[in-house]
């Protein structure tokens, strides 16, 4: 489930949990772990951890239902 | 009882720090007020709905678009305009560009391509009402401002409460959920202004049920509209649904961002407006016409996709960082992750389900609501317009106003209220019970029932019967949330204070509706299938006076 930490990038800052619109990271600022994901069904996936954390340690992985469904565009036309 | 942590007093006390409500921190300091606090439940740089970015600002040159009563017809003429006041339109499309130049000066990057271009949402060979800009840094610039003159931000502090006093607002409680453990904080304030944004998880989502965060706004905006109802403020255009569409199923807003052609299996275009991809222009149709995506699937003429095939590298250049700018770049990496280039590949669009976007409480020209010394901006306003100017506009003249009435007023005494012991002893009933349904359970047995009661045309109907069933079965659900609920933690305390909000609005919904005795866009009565002529030019209000839901028609303000 979404978003992914990397501990052996992760520098334990808390930004991520700071920042999140969902608060879905737990973090605690006197141990200075690595972040939890601890709500993940309840990310958005709007992608502000990923772009605030510093040491570029998280990435997104969207849920398989999110599938944006697609054709290649050259089938779109009449059909004999 | 949770304790109370912090009390505040301040001049203005502003719920949300969203577009709308830095631009009233902003506004309130340049006024003169003194103490201005923002009360935001996550961080001012990366919440609400312009998170992570937007394209298109609303706005009305001279020189781009004629005498401005020709803009105001025209957006009165399209579907979002239908809900509007004209006055309020009027007035914040005369200074529209004011805010553009202002923001450009502060560092939001209004002339992305180097001048001020209008693209996008447009009738071929009208007037392009949308200036188109990069806000990715939008947030950050506003918060820095605000910051700048003194605004004071409490991150991670949701609003629970407003209270009320002679007549007029009073203060707030909030929950300080820095912690595990939560906490209250209770705030005198002079005045007060409501922006906590459009209002998601009604509904059952509409691309994946499973995932109630699966929305194409900010999930966490979540029934603002409430705060302001249980003090007898009035909203409007509650029982008018909005349905926002986007890509299938990774639920986005943006469509207007895109600069393909809709176009059916067949590769006819599935309406009138565009059949080549064009970066100024778009494709109109899917804004005057949300549901075609599941119209098509419902007569089998479709699915309907976004094709971009037809463009130039440029042009796709141009779209990819559009992307960007409109906050688009979870999708993008989605996309190439999964090396799907929109030169090669057509996506299918779907309908969201309904949301209140712009829609909600009412204010006056002063963005003022109902309630005296209560401001609201942004997309929790039921008849200002939703989006980024809308927000902007109300937010800065909410602002100035409240610090200017702010001079003249004495701090009301809260700890008397007898509503502040009540409210907090009832949040704190949560945190003390052991066992029983979550938030979770909650918000997914209110989905059920808004979706089965108080359901969205063009698909599904709404009668007096209907409505008066989902009232009743709404109540109940409520009188058993309130009695058996847990959240053992500041987080599902948050999470649960949300559905209670969001269930206020549930019954503002039903209510209106029950009213509203005619069809109106996606409101499909059964049992009065017309569409009134002589209701065009009113407005609904829906309100609680002594406890009792009001509902009442005006006119429409000229």
């Amino acid at each position: 489930m979404p978003p992914v930490i990397d501990p052996a990038l992760c520098k334990k800052c808390g930004r991520c949990a700071d920042i999140c619109n969902s608060h879905i990271f737990y973090f605690n600022r006197d141990a200075r772990e690595v972040p939890v994901v601890r709500y993940p069904e309840e990310c958005w996936h709007c992608d502000c951890c990923v772009l605030e954390c510093p040491a570029k340690a998280i990435t997104l992985r969207i849920p398989l239902p999110f599938t944006m469904l697609h054709v290649p565009s050259n089938t779109l036309k009449p059909r004999s | 009882m949770i304790p109370i942590s912090a009390r505040y007093d301040c001049d203005f006390a502003i719920v949300g720090g969203g577009i709308g409500g830095l631009m009233a921190g902003i506004a309130a300091k340049d006024a003169g007020a003194e103490r201005v606090i923002i009360f935001e439940k996550c961080h001012p740089l990366r919440s609400g709905s312009g998170a992570m970015g937007n394209d298109h600002f609303r706005c009305w040159l001279e020189e781009e678009h004629g005498p401005l009563e020709d803009l105001v017809r025209q957006t009165l003429a399209s579907p979002i305009g239908q809900v509007r006041d004209p006055l309020l339109l009027r007035q914040s499309l005369e200074k529209s560009f004011d805010i553009v130049k202002m923001w450009d000066e502060w560092g939001i990057e209004m002339r992305p391509t180097g001048k001020y271009e209008f693209m996008g949402h447009a009738f071929p060979g009208k007037p392009r009402p949308t200036l188109k800009y990069n806000g990715t840094k939008q947030k950050k610039v506003l918060t820095d401002q605000a910051k700048k003159r003194g605004v004071e931000i409490l991150n991670h502090h949701p609003v629970l409460e407003l209270f009320k006093q002679e007549g007029r607002i009073a203060g707030l409680l909030a929950l300080d959920m820095t912690k595990e453990e939560p906490s209250f904080v209770l705030v005198r304030s002079k005045t007060v202004l409501l922006s906590t944004g459009h209002t998601s998880r009604l509904y059952i989502t509409g691309p994946t049920p499973a995932y109630m965060f699966n929305t194409s706004h900010c999930p966490n905006n979540a029934g603002g509209q409430a705060l302001g109802w249980r003090i007898g403020a009035k909203l409007v255009n509650m029982e008018i649904p909005y349905r926002h569409a986007g890509p299938k199923f990774f639920a986005r807003s943006g469509k207007g961002t895109w600069i393909g052609v809709y176009r059916y299996p067949d590769g006819r275009p599935i309406g009138p407006f565009a059949t080549k991809p064009d970066i100024y222009y778009g494709d109109i149709t899917g804004d005057v016409w949300n549901t075609a995506f599941s119209d098509v699937l419902r007569d089998g003429s479709g699915p309907a996709y976004q094709d971009c095939s037809g463009a130039t590298p440029e042009q796709l250049a141009f779209q990819r960082k559009a992307f960007f700018s409109e906050g688009l770049s979870a999708m993008v990496n989605y996309m190439d992750d999964k090396k799907l280039d929109p030169a090669e590949n057509a996506f299918e669009f779907m309908p969201y389900e309904p949301t209140l976007h712009g829609r909600g409480i009412e204010i006056n020209e002063r963005a003022e609501t109902s309630v005296p010394g209560l401001f609201a901006a942004g997309d929790m306003v039921g008849n200002g317009g939703a989006g980024i100017h809308p927000a902007a506009y109300f937010g800065m003249i909410g602002g100035q106003n409240a610090a200017a009435d702010a001079r003249n007023l004495d701090f009301l005494p809260l700890e008397e209220n007898e509503q502040v012991q009540e409210r907090m002893a009832f949040y704190s009933s949560f945190a003390e019970r052991k066992v029983g349904p979550d938030w979770r359970e909650a918000n997914f047995a209110l989905q059920q029932i808004m979706s089965d009661y108080a359901p969205a045309g063009p698909e599904r109907v709404r009668t007096e019967n209907i409505l008066n069933a989902g009232i009743a079965y709404l109540e109940q659900m409520r009188q058993e949330m309130f009695e058996t609920a847990i959240a053992p933690n500041s987080h599902t305390l948050m999470r649960l204070a949300e559905v209670i909000d969001l269930s206020d609005c549930g019954l503002a919904i039903m209510h209106a509706a029950k009213a509203r005795q005619e069809s109106r866009a996606y409101h499909r009565r059964a049992d009065f299938r017309f569409t009134n002529p002589l209701l065009a030019e009113k407005q609904l209000n829906v309100f609680l006076e002594n406890g009792e839901v009001k509902t009442e028609y005006r006119n429409k303000w000229k």
